[in-house]
């Protein structure tokens, strides 16, 4: 009986980058006010995320109306999130941008985590783009990370099973609700099923474990490195300093651990950073030093990236 | 005279045989002697030349249509989309509800169904906008369930609400036929389903009555009404009958063709002349007793509005006020905080109380009380000391201390259900507002200054009173609440005092400090005790006492891998 409610606020979903980033389905209501959402695979029907990771890049880029828009890329073990921060964003997400991207040149690696809101592109060929807008940001502590690391991966595989669940049911509302899908995924979980169909989330799982492994300090040495819970930006830079110094120890056998991998794994096109730096720990290197290696390598033009996130031997 | 063209020219095309300068004089003499706007006017000038220049009477249904072909249709999907005046709107919406009712339109008795009507009929769930309907033309298509497309339909606004007028001339075209289950009029319902307004057939045992009188606003007299409560299986329900009504507590009665009307948040059943009562036979039927026993409430289910309820509460603590009624008389009141196991809430007392009221706690059985709500906390309303009975020990045995129990409530049904006091909530952090810190209170309100200024008018001469709180965001991925949290609780969560703060603003900026609480909250489970306010802005929780849940990954992910068989 009231005219026009006002909008709620959107919850936000603890998601990993590759279930956010290989949504291709969009919903945007008619009205000037209503949210937009992009709906993944697993029905998760997102307006806002949580998410967390490696910052990997932050670059300034000035657009044509002559402001700076950053874009930047978070990683996490599922993959990369991208996000731009333009002048629409809050003073302090500007002004933390900034910063963050100063110390990233400064060659410190830094963990965000973020609240942002999920944006969607569709080119004229028809490719479909996601992105993230940050709201808000902060550097966080491995332990933060591992929490958020759980939580977004049990968040996933609820989804994945109640997806898996779904594909048995008839396509309606009340089939869905019998069938004992929660409200929360019902009407996500419909649009997912037309538009995606079918699909083998075995990658997702295979997401979660390389993702549990982080949460239970089962990537060796990656525990050796976190330092107690640094609370403040201060700590946080003190802490990376003293752990480039452990890493540069045993930094040449990584490098050449890393150009035997590339050496084995390139079949022409070189080899994925996802790839290489899984295979890295599989040998016992943490994705950091292996990271640290490879910018190395890169820089000192051992190899090089034909295309972005691909390496290669430079002959 | 240039200003009324469109409108005489609208004018002309109705009445061709009209004089252009005589219908321009007529709008000026609208707008300059009753000071109508041409718009407004345009019937009543059309009209008068309709029948000066006789052009032949047209039938009022088919002026109406023609002057619907004049307007642009407009078509949307939504009602949000419509404004005040919008005329010959088309939309595609779900009836609701439909209640025909018997109206005198112009001396002549009429039947003007209205009710409820849902925009996006064909979406399921999601956000519905409902609006409600008078349908003039008695249109048969409309009935409760269907799916109709309205064309030429008009929007009404009325002291801020908005409704679809159905004209005569509207069409009402059925997309789908009503499939829910419709309940046909005489056919009872359960008294917990009653929710929304409309007319309503029940089968109950009367609980309670008593004679009201309502006092006309207007001074012109007063009417006798009955009040009281019924209650079937389901649940139990107040009703305000208009007519005399004698029956004796305990008989079981079917009621149609009531009315339910919505006094703030809580449903009524009105009996006037069009209900009919009689006495229902039902052997199997509750007894007044088992009725009785299931209605008494819990302060949990306690909405804004509620009359005769029964509960049993615990008074922890109260208070005397004296104060100087209208007349001049002295006059007490007693006020005091309340609890039961699942919340508490306040309670004020209008008479003396048959208990020492300073010798707390004190358990009682209330009867027959009503229920206001104050900044979203139920009070209770004791009107009379014969609706309270001293017990000697609480039903709910000696095992819980209500003195410090805090009720454990999801933050989903926190943020979609009434106002509660005294519970306690976890989610995660998803916003650090940049107005958390020291802020300035206003010394006369307690409102906070904005740029040193408080917003109330009749605050004068007030000065600022510096205090701390945090403004945040929680959520559990389905729902989400704001965090506000009090002095001593902020303090005590960033292990920082009002003057460490005020003092690190002053060096490093309010910026750098919600950089700060951001990198220490954004993203932690968080564990609030407090008190809510939920409104149509959504909900708020007001906390005193906020810890960060400490989880352990390593732990947490061994769980997940076992439960999910992720190995």
């Amino acid at each position: 009986m009231q005219p026009a409610r006002r909008a709620r606020r959107q919850p936000a979903w603890h998601m990993l980058a590759a279930e956010f980033g290989e949504s291709t389905l969009s919903q945007q209501g008619s009205g000037e006010f209503d949210p937009l959402f992009v709906i993944s695979k697993l029905g998760a029907k997102v307006n806002r995320v949580i998410v967390a990771g490696m910052l990997e890049r932050l670059d300034p880029r000035e657009t044509s109306n002559g402001s700076t828009l950053w874009q930047g890329q978070l990683r996490d073990p599922s993959g990369l999130h991208f996000f731009s921060v333009g002048d629409y964003a809050q003073e302090s997400m500007r002004e933390l941008t900034i910063q963050l991207s100063s110390r990233l040149e400064d060659g410190e690696s830094i963990m965000l985590m973020m609240t942002a809101k999920a944006r969607y592109f569709q080119n004229e060929e028809g490719s479909v783009y996601t992105s993230l807008r940050p709201e808000e940001a902060a550097v966080i502590s491995r332990e933060v990370y591992r929490n958020w690391l759980v939580k977004a991966s049990e968040g996933m595989l609820e989804r994945i099973d109640f997806q898996e669940k779904s594909n048995s049911l008839e396509k309606s509302n009340e089939a869905f609700a019998a069938g004992g899908i929660p409200n929360y995924l019902l009407e996500g979980l419909i649009l997912a099923n037309e538009h995606y169909g079918d699909f083998d989330s075995e990658s997702y799982r295979l997401n979660i474990m390389n993702a549990l492994d982080i949460a239970e300090g089962k990537v060796p040495s990656f525990t050796s490195s976190a330092a107690p819970t640094p609370q403040s930006s201060l700590e946080v830079s003190n802490e990376e300093e003293s752990k480039d110094d452990a890493t540069s120890g045993d930094g040449v056998d990584l490098k050449q651990v890393l150009l035997d991998l590339i050496a084995r794994l390139d079949n022409g096109e070189g080899v994925d950073f996802d790839t290489l730096l899984s295979n890295a720990a599989a040998r016992g290197h943490d994705r950091d030093s292996s990271e640290a290696s490879l910018d190395e390598l890169t820089e000192d033009g051992t190899v090089h990236e034909p295309r972005f996130g691909w390496f290669k031997i430079t002959n | 005279m240039s200003d009324y063209d469109a409108h005489v020219a609208e004018v002309l095309k109705q009445v061709p045989e009209a004089d252009p300068e005589k219908v321009s004089e007529a709008f000026a003499r609208y707008e300059k002697d009753f000071l109508i706007p041409p718009e407004d006017a345009m019937r009543s000038v059309l009209r008068r030349f309709q029948s000066d220049t006789g052009t032949p009477a047209q039938s009022n249904q088919q002026t109406s249509s023609n002057q619907r072909q004049n307007i642009p249709i407009k078509k949307v999907e939504k009602l949000s989309d419509l404004s005040a005046d919008d005329r010959n709107v088309e939309i595609e919406v779900e009836i609701v509800t439909h209640n025909p009712r018997t109206t005198m339109v112009r001396g002549e008795e009429k039947i003007v169904p209205y009710g409820l009507i849902e925009d996006q009929p064909w979406s399921e769930g999601g956000n519905r906008t409902r609006w409600e309907y008078k349908d003039w033309g008695n249109n048969p298509n409309i009935a409760p369930g269907a799916v109709v497309r309205l064309e030429g339909v008009s929007v009404n606004e009325y002291q801020g609400r908005m409704s679809i007028n159905v004209n005569q001339a509207s069409r009402v075209v059925v997309l789908r036929e009503g499939v829910r289950t419709v309940t046909t009029p005489g056919e009872p319902v359960e008294i917990n389903n009653i929710k929304s307004e409309g007319s309503v057939t029940v089968v109950g045992r009367l609980l309670a009555t008593r004679k009201d009188v309502i006092h006309r606003k207007d001074g012109s007299g007063s009417i006798d009404v009955v009040r009281g409560r019924i209650a079937d299986d389901s649940g139990a329900i107040g009703f305000l009958s208009w007519e005399a009504f004698d029956h004796e507590v305990g008989s079981l009665l079917k009621i149609e063709n009531a009315q339910v009307r919505v006094f703030r948040d809580t449903p009524e059943i009105n009996i006037g002349t069009s209900a009919k009562i009689e006495i229902f036979h039902d052997s199997n039927f509750a007894s007044a007793d088992d009725l009785v026993a299931r209605s008494v409430s819990k302060i949990e289910d306690l909405r804004d509005g509620s009359r005769d309820v029964e509960i049993i509460v615990e008074i922890q603590k109260m208070i005397k006020r004296d104060f100087e009624g209208r007349d001049g008389e002295a006059k007490s009141v007693w006020s005091g905080d309340i609890a039961d196991p699942t919340g508490k809430c306040r309670c004020s007392i209008w008479a003396e109380p048959p208990f020492d009221f300073e010798s707390t706690p004190v358990v009682v059985r209330l009867k027959g009380v009503r229920v206001r709500a104050w900044q979203g906390i139920p009070d209770i309303t004791v009107d009379n000391e014969s609706q309270i009975e001293v017990l000697a020990a609480p039903p709910w045995g000696d095992d819980i201390d209500l003195s410090n129990n805090v009720v454990e409530v999801d933050l989903q049904d926190l943020s979609t259900g009434a106002s509660r006091v005294g519970i306690s909530t976890s989610g995660t952090i998803v916003s650090i507002r940049e107005d958390s810190g020291v802020i300035s209170r206003c010394n006369k309100c307690r409102r906070v200054l904005r740029d040193g200024e408080c917003s109330v008018p009749t605050c004068e001469s007030y000065e600022g009173v510096d205090d701390v709180r945090l403004r945040m965001v929680m959520d559990n991925g389905q729902s989400t609440i704001s965090l506000i949290v009090n002095k001593i609780a902020s303090e005590s969560l960033i292990g920082m005092s009002m003057d460490e703060i005020s003092s690190f603003v002053a060096e490093n900026g309010s910026m750098q400090f919600v950089q700060n609480l951001r990198e220490k909250f954004l993203g932690r489970e968080l564990k609030a005790n407090g008190r809510t306010i939920v409104d149509e802005q959504g909900a708020m929780l007001l906390s005193d006492d906020v810890s960060i849940i400490e989880v352990d990954s390593a732990l947490v992910a061994t769980e997940l891998r076992a439960k999910w068989g992720v190995q």
